[in-house]
């Protein structure tokens, strides 16, 4: 194939001087390159890292196994505040999933090239974070052993689920979040895991990989289906992250509760879902791209255009916001406006604070070029922003409930050991799972990436054949 | 018995005008192996339209029908509850679920038509056998095709002329 060459390429286009692949390695190259961390041996510090998360992994169970074992008693939950940490880790993590379909399918359909280098670092930071996410939903149900009663199914008790409650939506929404995304990031590994299965050195590697790659053999006639069908799961895909966070939305949307009951809600929550995710992207991908020597596949462009995508969603964020008091003193309730009221002179107002600064000020860096090209930068302006849209949602729904209509039933909530447990422990599970992701799987998209190469060299060809004809 | 006639071509150009030279000679299964997919090769094979579109379409709108027809029946028909004076057939509020199962019965229709139109799970395959072709998902691009064990001689011969860089035949039932 194309021998690797210097790419004098990219820098055609002065406003994008930052190409999206360094260099246009060939296929054996970039096999050899994207596999390394899979085939080569397991470093030490992936030991080290994955074992200090483990044992952040075994706090997790720890506080599981209390709320199984004792019940949500565990947690600082009471009326009035029934929802607390975990309904506010659920909405974080199935917020932070967002960024993974966001660059997988829409970008997708937009034609954005450099989506390609990290669709699939990102669609398996979705994966996690809606495992991590469903985790909440089903153990704040109280007999969490139960969990199967939200499901249509011809039961004994002879009733079915409420559809006119946002809560069962939600139960569809996630479940099928979850399978469909599961699917297309599958759909995307066969062909690598074929890849994965031709070079691996060992038998037994050969054997594993070529059982999950089902006997992918790279025919025309799969590419044909396979290509139609990776376009049409992107369709379904768009809409549906649009609708799931949506939906998530509409638990508050539809009730009464002021600080709850607006109707800007589904595009804020959609614009903040798609807001942390990426910045939980950054977390990841600036020490991953480090570590694992890909800064030749994933360059400061992808983490330029996504410091711009942080900029553009944390505007909408704040847009949210500013709507939410607008709304508050507009509606003439009295109800509505303590509560905008409550959260900058109550006594959670801190939190409040802290989640303008880091949701609203911090991102405002990324208008300078300069600082969403400094790395260290765009590491803690994400950490801000992820830190920021837990404190949201923490405000949206702890913050709201505790003072409600009638200050005789108002109270406060304190988290216990459970739920920091339940918190931090499920980053540290999202970290193991993540760690095996990097350690035996492909991160970024061999086949794709080879494409885009194709499809580059095809544009440096048109390039070099019109900078030609200006100057014969 | 049939044999698989395997062969390696050094460029894009090569293989895909192969592909059209063979094409007319009633080949079971040619077909092509590269490690992305060939801008081309759905023409140089006589490829028909891939029928997943419409897998996707009949699904999805069985899924939605589905969905909407699920809630009527148990909220509205089965055992109607009232919540909030709201009608027993409320449609508004029947849209989410009725749109989520539209996407989910599309999404798994998709996969697993999918494998179905792959034939897959397919472990093995008889190209498997010729070792170089480990290249096919790497950077090789390679041609294959089913014969009559009488004919291979003759395929291979004329897939030299047609600029293979290597040919292998392989005996359908492996040895």
């Amino acid at each position: 194939m194309s021998p690797p060459h210097a790419a004098p390429a990219a820098a055609a286009d002065p406003l994008e001087p930052v190409p999206v692949l360094v260099g246009r390695p060939g296929d054996k190259d970039l096999t050899e390159q994207l596999l390394r961390p899979v085939l080569g041996p397991t470093r030490k510090g992936w030991l080290m890292l994955i074992t200090a998360l483990g044992a952040g992994m075994g706090f997790w169970l720890l506080s599981l196994g209390t709320t199984l074992v004792v019940g949500i008693g565990a947690w600082g939950n009471n009326i009035p505040v029934a929802w607390a940490f975990d309904i506010t880790n659920f909405v974080w993590w199935i917020g932070i999933g967002h960024a993974g379909t966001l660059i997988s399918a829409i970008l997708l359909l937009f034609q954005q090239k450099w989506r390609t280098s990290i669709n699939r670092f990102s669609e398996a930071m979705t994966l996690f974070a809606v495992a991590m996410a469903g985790m909440y939903p089903i153990i704040h149900l109280g007999r969490p052993w139960l969990f199967w009663w939200l499901m249509p199914y011809p039961s004994t008790n002879q009733i079915w689920p409420n559809f006119k409650s946002a809560l069962p939506w939600d139960v569809f929404a996630i479940s099928t979040y979850a399978t469909v995304s599961f699917l297309f990031w599958f759909m995307g590994l066969i062909p690598d895991l074929a890849t994965l299965r031709d070079t691996a050195p060992t038998r037994t590697k050969r054997i594993i990989y070529g059982i999950f790659a089902f006997g992918w053999r790279g025919s025309a006639r799969h590419w044909q289906h396979y290509r139609i069908g990776y376009l049409l799961m992107a369709g379904l895909g768009t809409p549906l992250v649009v609708s799931v966070h949506t939906i998530v939305s509409f638990d508050f949307a539809i009730s009464q509760l002021p600080g709850w009951h607006t109707t800007i809600f589904p595009p804020y929550f959609v614009a903040g879902a798609i807001f942390s995710g990426f910045a939980m992207v950054v977390t990841l991908m600036i020490p991953a791209r480090k570590i694992l020597g890909l800064e030749g596949v994933v360059t400061m462009r992808h983490l330029d255009n996504m410091a711009k995508v942080i900029l553009a969603t944390g505007l909408m964020v704040t847009y949210g916001y500013t709507m939410e008091h607008f709304m508050a003193w507009y509606s003439g309730s009295g109800n509505e406006a303590f509560a905008f009221l409550n959260r900058w002179t109550g006594p959670y107002a801190p939190i409040w604070y802290m989640q303008l600064f880091c949701n609203v000020l911090a991102p405002q860096v990324f208008w300078f070029p300069s600082m969403r090209r400094n790395l260290v930068v765009l590491f803690v302006v994400s950490i801000f922003v992820n830190i920021g849209m837990w404190a949201e949602r923490f405000v949206i729904i702890a913050v709201s409930l505790h003072r409600d209509f009638i200050p005789g039933s108002w109270g406060m909530y304190t988290p216990t050991w459970v739920d920091w447990g339940l918190l931090f422990g499920s980053m540290a599970t999202f970290g193991v799972l993540f760690l095996l992701f990097l350690r035996f799987l492909p991160v970024i998209p061999i086949a794709e990436v080879k494409e885009l190469r194709r499809e580059l060299e095809h544009e440096d060809g048109h390039a070099a054949g019109a900078h030609g004809g200006a100057h014969p | 018995m049939r044999s698989y006639v395997v062969a390696e071509f050094a460029s894009e150009e090569a293989i895909l005008s192969a592909a059209r030279a063979l094409r007319g000679q009633g080949l079971s299964e040619l077909d092509l192996h590269t490690p992305v997919p060939l801008h081309g090769a759905d023409e140089a094979l006589g490829l028909k339209r891939s029928v997943v579109p419409r897998i996707a379409l009949v699904a999805g709108v069985l899924g939605a029908a589905t969905g909407y027809f699920i809630q009527w029946y148990m909220v509205a028909f089965d055992f109607p509850i009232n919540v909030g004076g709201r009608p027993p057939h409320s449609a508004p509020a029947f849209i989410p679920v009725t749109f989520e199962l539209g996407v989910l019965f599309s999404a798994l229709a998709i996969f697993f038509g999918l494998f179905v139109l792959w034939g897959m799970p397919r472990l093995h395959h008889p190209t498997f056998e010729v070792e170089g072709f480990r290249s096919a998902t790497v950077d090789g691009l390679w041609l294959s095709a089913a014969t009559e064990a009488g004919k291979a001689e003759a395929l291979v011969g004329q897939l030299r002329t047609l600029g293979a860089r290597s040919v292998e035949v392989v005996p359908e039932e492996a040895p």
